[in-house]
């Protein structure tokens, strides 16, 4: 089935029955009206740049700088030569094919060598094309069902998003009238208790606070950048010790293995079986430790930086002025997502104010709560926009040639996870996802990529164009560039993945099935009607 | 072949994009190795004493009352001894070959140990015959012989004190062995365990010490240097022999040029490393190494392989030295003046064993040194065509899908390279069947297109049980060892390794074994899943081992025979491709001939394999030096070679990768290859118009595979090389004996000037001969001069520059095809470059291409030629074979050659098509071949004659009716 685009291609839209006998040997029955002599028994190179005798048409010799004075001997490489192929289906070959003393397979019927050179196997090749053909008719036929259930999907799809669209888009509204109401009210208190922090803020111990916790931020932003280093280094390290062919020839680099191997309490590779060490690797003795301590470490600074100190200082008032008062102060942002916490901070940094009625036990509570109040209406506001951007976006790409096509099939297969196992890999592709390879022992996953684009060197809707997806910006090899995947789809009945390659370092080639690509026989061209 | 180390170094090292260039630390310089630094201090006592006013004699003389003459007098033996050590008995052993080539032997006898003396015997053919006619004569200051024509003689003398050997021509001197007093053979000691004389040192204090300076040190200096044990980096040579290093001077007093010792990556013209202005601060260096990313920027670094032959050239004469030698060697080069060179020669280990070529010609030096180790080998047809190569196509579907885009582009490629990765965990032969499941399917879906596939098989064999290779070849215990008598294990592709030492004799049939892949006659291991359309890739066979000092074995190493590895480190990768070669060759019956490309090689290698310059960069400078780098391993017997097509190493941009195909295609050895990181570069995922270009330029290596063939086989029968620098062809015409970067391709009169710069589209080509020469595409005629003139040439990407010799006639075949194994039956097209004169002559030599069926006679081998007359031009074809049977083909003298031959009669009906002549002087009035008239168009143009530059005049004969095996006569009528 794969065979047959090859063999359609080749072939030339000329049934074979109708083909005249030709009289010019190897002339495309097309051009034969023009292979007759002009007056005088002289002949026109068909781009009419020389005359030369008739005679010297198929003599051996070319005489026509388009090569047209010789369509069946090959003496010109620039022409083509049409064998008939009575019985299968005429196909033109490259002149420089011609007696060469190889029978061309798409010359079934020999001619393309001297007589007795290759036989005519035709009615061989025709019943064998012809079955082939019926087969691969029967694909489609089948696969255009499947794609066809999953264009009526898309047809769902699109309703169920414009509904989607609708509604969100109310939600989006009724948020943003609750947003401005809540804002009105921290517009109102804001200009109440404003004065009073800022006198607070100026209290020396506070002061302090600030600077320590600039200082903690600073000193742990400085630690991960470090971290993330080291991590790099002892992964570049690792990859250089335990490639599978340690290569020695530039001594730096043994050295720098041993180097690495001390530093990491390993021992030398050399002295190591393979297995063994494969067992024990990503369990290094010294950084586990390390590693535990540093992260709870982490761990603590961070939740010491999530402090609220503004709340801290108001709450500070109730211990200040009386010790028996209970402490209510909550620290909202631990509560919060991280993502929200700056939002969080800001805001209540202009929401001093106490609301009126209601009246909590002390300042601080309120505006805290106010505060959530307002960014948790800010954040409802633009996760409904976002979501309604989504929708839009999807409904969007529907019918985008550029994406889904333009009857939507493709749709079904979003985010279609597909897998294949080599040996040593899994590899995994999520159509219109990521493309990743999981090791299939030790259990590491690399990323070869995101989707980025359909075949680029072809227009968007046309057949050809979905005949690839192409994945860019995975992981970055350590020698090599950031990985990444071509997939290479062809008409199936089933969506799965047949060959992985690395043609090039780090970048795949994989070559799958799906029924999205089964077009109907019928829609391309007129094939099947001339045989 | 490749490095992964130069990948590490990128990321590890390089924030900075600068040029990656050979760690040149990893490698020794003369003055890390103590017996350079003991050769070249010798030296510099000489100069000194020299500069000084004193007298500097050489120790050693020859000992008149010893000398006997021996096989009819044409040899001669003798005592030599050295003032230094008068107990020590040095051997002289001189003899007078029968084409007068001399070979000066000299050894230590009798001495504590045996010096390693084998060298030559692995280099040469057969054992020289010595001269019938030529007589030494003792007089009272030497011994002398003469011989050659009365007008053209050869003297050399031995003089007796002190030890000189001259070889002088009509009375001026050629060659001079010890006329600088150099000669020094280190003799076998006992370690004598010293005591520091001690000499107490007070500060301030002015009365000066009168140290007593042992008697000998005038010569040998007062320090025991490198004696008897020597540490680089972590490595320690534990020289349990001692010091026994030699060194020569070989002078040239009349010769201004020298060339040869290859491999380096330099002019051919070599230049100087001493003396004022000195171009390298080190000697030239032989030791085969695997030299990675090495610099192009000319360099005596050593490389992959070793020739220790220099060529001496002047106007007058040219004469060679071959020096048969295996262990690490040195050589300086000096020019005291323009008109001489002085070399001096430093090596670890083994005897003098030196032969003089006495010339005078080039022609002659290159008859003279094939004699000794051989012609070039007739290569298959198929591999002077082009050979596509990657590390690593993948899988053997990767194979398939790179054969079907060449076809679809109809581009001509006759053999697909696997490199390392076929193997499972690099235990060649044994292919990974995770991506080659079907290696006879793949290999026979490549036969199918009439195509061949190469596959690498390295010397490194992994320690494993399981690989058959490694277990029989423990069991038969023919690995080398290390200095404690165990299998030397080494680092390489496949890991841990061993090495198989093909100094023993027991190697060599049962590594043949292992290609018979009908399976072997004892039923143990053989590489059946092969074919007899395989060939073979010798990598890696300095050796190279990662963890071994300067990446190679370590000398102390042992080799059959008790022989250290620092006595045959050189000769020990061409053992491997000899080796291989022979088993390629003996795996069919009849054996066809095997083609084995070798990255390390030594004199005598051109036999067997050929070779290619290893691991270059995808840079200019590396696409210019790989020019002069083929020419001098070409004049050193290496014809066949060739560097990798767009360099090894990193991304040529299209401009650099078409050029450098242009460069491949007048290479003999036309491949391309790339690293495992470099983006996948076959010619048909160039975008236009470089697609189309390099189309073209393959095609046109297609279509004069005639005269490449006919180029080889002059080679192979007289030691030629086939492709020839300016003073090779012209060795008269001074102006052209630096010039390195144009060529001829053997006779045929094609000369070519790759450009290697980016952005070029003229180019100045020396034509250093009043001859006309002619645009291979455009026909324009050109004039040199006798003393040489530089004419500027049209150098568009698209073409050349390429001209014709006037005189020349080029035979070729113009239809493309997508093998050259398809193109047997395809008519001929004559090229006629008439001469200045009006006469042109070529020659076409023609077999299966494959078989050794050539040397029973089944070939043809003609010539063309074209005269002149005031009325006419007359070409013709003509028998050469039948006339020269003795000297027809490679390997064996015929008596009689029959033209009814069982491949002349294949080749019944092969005809001529077209027969172009350019330069006529006017159109001629008829063409005719016997009685019939012959269709012919003529373009006016420029006559050969004359001094006017333009488009030559071009006449065309269509279809002349003459056949490719037969006697014909045309006649152009004026």
């Amino acid at each position: 089935m794969l065979l047959l685009p090859v063999l359609l291609s080749l072939s030339v839209p000329v049934p074979a029955q109708a083909s005249p006998s030709p009289e010019v040997k190897g002339v495309h029955p097309s051009l034969c009206p023009k292979y007759v002599p002009a007056s005088s028994d002289r002949w026109f190179c068909l781009d009419g740049s020389r005359s030369i005798p008739w005679s010297a048409v198929n003599d051996d010799y070319c005489d026509c700088p388009d090569g047209s004075d010789e369509p069946g001997t090959g003496a010109c490489s620039n022409s083509t030569f049409f064998c008939p192929n009575i019985g299968h289906v005429g196909a033109s070959i490259s002149a420089t094919r011609v007696n060469d003393g190889l029978c061309e397979p798409e010359c079934c019927d020999g001619s393309d060598e001297p007589s007795g050179v290759c036989p005519n196997i035709c009615d061989q090749v025709g019943i064998e094309y012809r079955a082939l053909l019926e087969q691969e008719t029967k694909l489609r036929k089948t696969g255009s069902k499947i794609r066809a259930s999953y264009i009526s999907f898309a047809q769902k799809e699109k309703a169920r998003l414009e509904a989607a669209v609708t509604s969100t888009k109310r939600e989006v509204t009724a948020r943003a009238d609750e947003l401005v109401r809540i804002k009105e009210i921290v517009d109102r208190t804001e200009s109440l208790s404003s004065a009073a922090l800022e006198r607070k803020k100026l209290s020396p111990l506070f002061k302090s606070l600030e600077s320590h916790s600039e200082l903690l931020a600073a000193l742990l932003a400085l630690h991960k950048d470090r971290g993330q280093r080291l991590d790099t280094l002892e992964d570049i390290l690792s990859s250089l010790r335990s490639g599978y062919n340690p290569n020695y020839q530039d001594m730096a680099v043994l050295e720098a293995v041993r180097g690495w191997e001390q530093v990491a309490g390993l021992p030398h590779i050399n002295d190591v079986k393979k297995d063994e060490d494969e067992s024990g690797e990503g369990s290094l003795p010294f950084d586990v430790q390390d590693d535990i301590s540093s992260e709870e470490t982490e761990r603590q600074a961070e939740s010491i930086l999530n402090t609220d100190y503004l709340s801290l200082l108001m709450e500070h008032d109730e211990y200040a002025e009386s010790p028996q008062a209970s402490s209510t102060g909550l620290n909202f942002a631990s509560y919060l997502p991280n993502s929200l916490t700056p939002a969080f901070n800001y805001i209540r940094s202009f929401t001093s104010a106490i609301l009126g009625e209601n009246s909590p036990p002390n300042d601080s509570a309120k505006v805290s709560r106010l505060g959530q109040s307002l960014s948790d209406a800010e954040a409802r506001l633009r996760e409904a926009e976002e979501r309604l951007r989504n929708v839009q976006q999807e409904l969007e790409d529907l019918y985008n040639p550029g994406v889904f096509g333009k009857h939507g099939e493709w749709k079904k297969l979003d985010r279609l996870c597909l897998e294949k196992d080599t040996g040593d890999y899994t590899y995994e592709v999520c159509l219109f996802g990521e493309a990743r390879q999981k090791a299939n022992s030790g259990g590491s996953v690399h990323s070869l990529g995101h989707f980025s684009s359909w075949r680029y060197d072809e227009e968007p809707g046309t057949p050809d164009y979905y005949s690839r997806q192409a994945f860019v910006g995975g992981a970055k090899c350590w020698n090599g560039p950031q990985r990444s995947v071509q997939v290479d789809l062809s008409c199936g009945l089933e969506n799965e993945l047949l060959t992985v390659a690395e043609p090039e370092k780090c970048e795949y080639l994989i070559t799958g099935t799906t029924p999205a690509l089964c077009t109907p026989l019928e829609s391309e061209g007129n094939t099947k009607d001339e045989l | 072949m490749r490095s992964l180390a130069a990948a590490l170094w990128l990321l590890l090292l390089l924030p900075a994009p600068s040029v990656v260039a050979v760690k040149e630390q990893d490698f020794k310089k003369c003055h890390e190795s103590s017996f350079c630094r003991r050769g070249r201090a010798l030296a510099d006592r000489a100069t000194e004493h020299v500069k000084s006013g004193e007298k500097w004699k050489s120790p050693y003389s020859l000992d008149a009352s010893t000398i006997v003459l021996e096989d009819g007098g044409s040899r001669f033996t003798g005592r030599v001894r050295s003032s230094l050590y008068p107990e020590i008995k040095f051997e002289l052993d001189v003899r007078v070959h029968e084409d007068g080539v001399v070979r000066v032997r000299m050894d230590e006898k009798e001495g504590l140990r045996k010096r390693y003396d084998e060298a030559a015997s692995w280099a040469l053919l057969k054992e020289p015959v010595l001269s019938p006619s030529s007589k030494w004569s003792v007089g009272k200051k030497e011994v002398k012989v003469v011989y050659g024509a009365k007008k053209d003689q050869v003297e050399v003398t031995v003089e007796f004190e002190p030890l000189v050997v001259r070889m002088k021509r009509n009375g001026k001197d050629q060659v001079v062995l010890n006329g600088q007093g150099l000669l020094h053979m280190e003799h076998f000691k006992k370690k004598v365990e010293k005591v520091e004389a001690e000499v107490p040192v007070v500060e301030g204090e002015e009365t000066q010490k009168v140290v007593q300076l042992p008697p000998n040190s005038w010569f040998e200096g007062v320090t025991e240097d490198g004696w008897w044990e020597e540490t680089w980096k972590t490595w320690t040579d534990t020289k349990p022999k001692g010091p026994e290093s030699l060194s020569l001077d070989i002078n040239f007093p009349n010769h201004g040029h020298v060339y040869g010792i290859p491999q380096h990556a330099t002019h051919l013209d070599l230049p100087t490393t001493k003396g004022e202005g000195a171009s390298f601060n080190d000697p030239y260096r032989l030791y085969n190494g695997d030299i990675f990313e090495y610099p192009a920027s000319s360099s005596s670094l050593s490389l992959y392989g070793s020739i220790p032959i220099i060529h001496a050239h002047s106007a007058d004469s040219t004469v060679a030295v071959f020096v048969a030698v295996a262990s690490e060697t040195w050589v300086d080069v000096a020019h005291p003046t323009q008109k001489s060179t002085e070399t001096h020669w430093i090596s670890e280990s083994g005897i003098l064993d030196i032969f003089l070529l006495p010339g005078p010609t080039p022609d002659q030096v290159f008859g003279q040194y094939a004699r000794l180790t051989g012609a070039v080998q007739l290569p298959p047809h198929w591999s002077l065509a082009y050979h596509q190569c990657r590390w690593n196509y993948v899988s053997s579907d990767d194979i398939r899908g790179v054969q079907k885009r060449f076809d679809e582009e109809d581009i001509p490629v006759d053999v697909f390279w696997l490199d390392i990765e076929y193997s499972e965990e690099h235990k060649y032969m044994i292919w990974e069947k995770k991506y080659f499941p079907d290696p006879i399917d793949m290999l026979n879906d490549v036969a199918a297109l009439a195509r061949k596939m190469v596959i690498i098989v390295d010397p490194h064999i992994k320690r494993t049980v399981d690989y058959p290779v490694y277990k029989e070849g423990q069991e038969l215990d023919l690995f080398v060892k290390n200095k404690q008598g165990n299998e030397f294990e080494g680092w390489c592709w496949s890991g841990s390794s061993a090495w198989i030492d093909f100094f023993n004799p027991n190697s060599w049939e049962w590594y043949k074994q292992l290609y018979k892949f009908n399976g072997r006659e004892d039923g143990k291991w053989s590489w059946t899943e092969s074919t007899s359309t395989v060939h073979i890739w010798n990598d890696m066979n300095e050796p190279a081992i990662f963890n071994g000092p300067e990446i190679t074995m370590e000398k102390d190493s042992i080799h059959y025979g008790g022989w250290e590895h620092r006595d045959v480190h050189n000769i020990n990768g061409m053992l491997f491709a000899n080796t291989t070669s022979q088993a390629v060759k003996e795996r069919t019956t009849p054996y066809n001939r095997p083609f084995v490309l070798t990255r390390s090689y030594y004199a005598g290698a051109q036999r067997f394999a050929a070779m290619w310059t290893g691991d270059n960069m995808g840079t200019w400078e590396h696409m210019a030096v790989g020019i002069p780098m083929v020419l001098s391993n070409s004049i050193s017997g290496m014809s066949f070679t060739g560097a990798d097509v767009g360099g090894f190493f990193g991304n040529p941009e299209p401009e650099m990768l078409t050029r450098w195909y242009f460069v491949g295609a007048f290479s003999p050895f036309f491949r391309a290859h790339a690293h495992i990181d470099t983006k996948r570069r076959e010619p048909y995922l160039l975008a236009e118009p470089y697609k189309s270009i390099v189309r073209e330029i393959i095609r046109l290596r297609y279509s004069l595979l005639p005269v490449w063939y006919t180029a080889f086989r002059e080679s192979s029968v007289t030691g030629l090389p086939v492709t020839r620098p300016q003073y090779v062809v012209l060795p008269k015409n001074e102006a052209g004996f630096s010039i390195d970067d144009q060529y001829y391709v053997g006779a045929s009169g094609l000369l070519v000037k790759p450009i290697t710069e980016a952005g070029i589209t003229e180019t100045t080509v020396h034509i250093g001969e009043d001859q006309v020469y002619y645009d291979f595409y455009t026909g324009h005629a050109y004039r040199g001069s006798v003393k040489g003139k530089s004419v500027t040439v049209p150098a568009p990407l698209e073409r050349g520059p390429l001209l014709i010799r006037g005189g020349s006639i080029l035979p070729s075949r113009d239809r493309p095809r997508r093998s050259s194994a398809l193109m047997k039956r395809d008519p001929f097209t004559l090229k006629v470059a008439l001469s200045q004169s009006g006469n042109a002559s070529g020659e076409l030599y023609l077999d299966d291409g494959e078989s050794y069926d050539h040397r029973e006679g089944n070939f043809i081998w003609r010539e063309f030629v074209a005269e002149s007359t005031k009325k006419t031009v007359t070409i013709s074809s003509k028998d050469l074979a039948s006339r020269n049977p003795d000297s027809a083909v490679d390997g064996v003298e015929l008596a009689i050659y029959n033209g009814g031959n069982a491949f002349a009669n294949a080749l019944d009906g092969v005809r001529v098509e077209r027969i172009v002549v350019l330069g006529l002087k006017n159109k001629p009035t008829k063409v005719t071949l016997g009685k019939a008239h012959l269709e012919f168009t003529f373009k006016d143009g420029m006559a050969a004659a004359g001094n006017k530059e333009g488009v030559a005049s071009k006449l065309t004969v269509k279809n002349p009716g003459a056949f490719i095996t037969s006697d014909w006569s045309i006649v152009l009528e004026l």
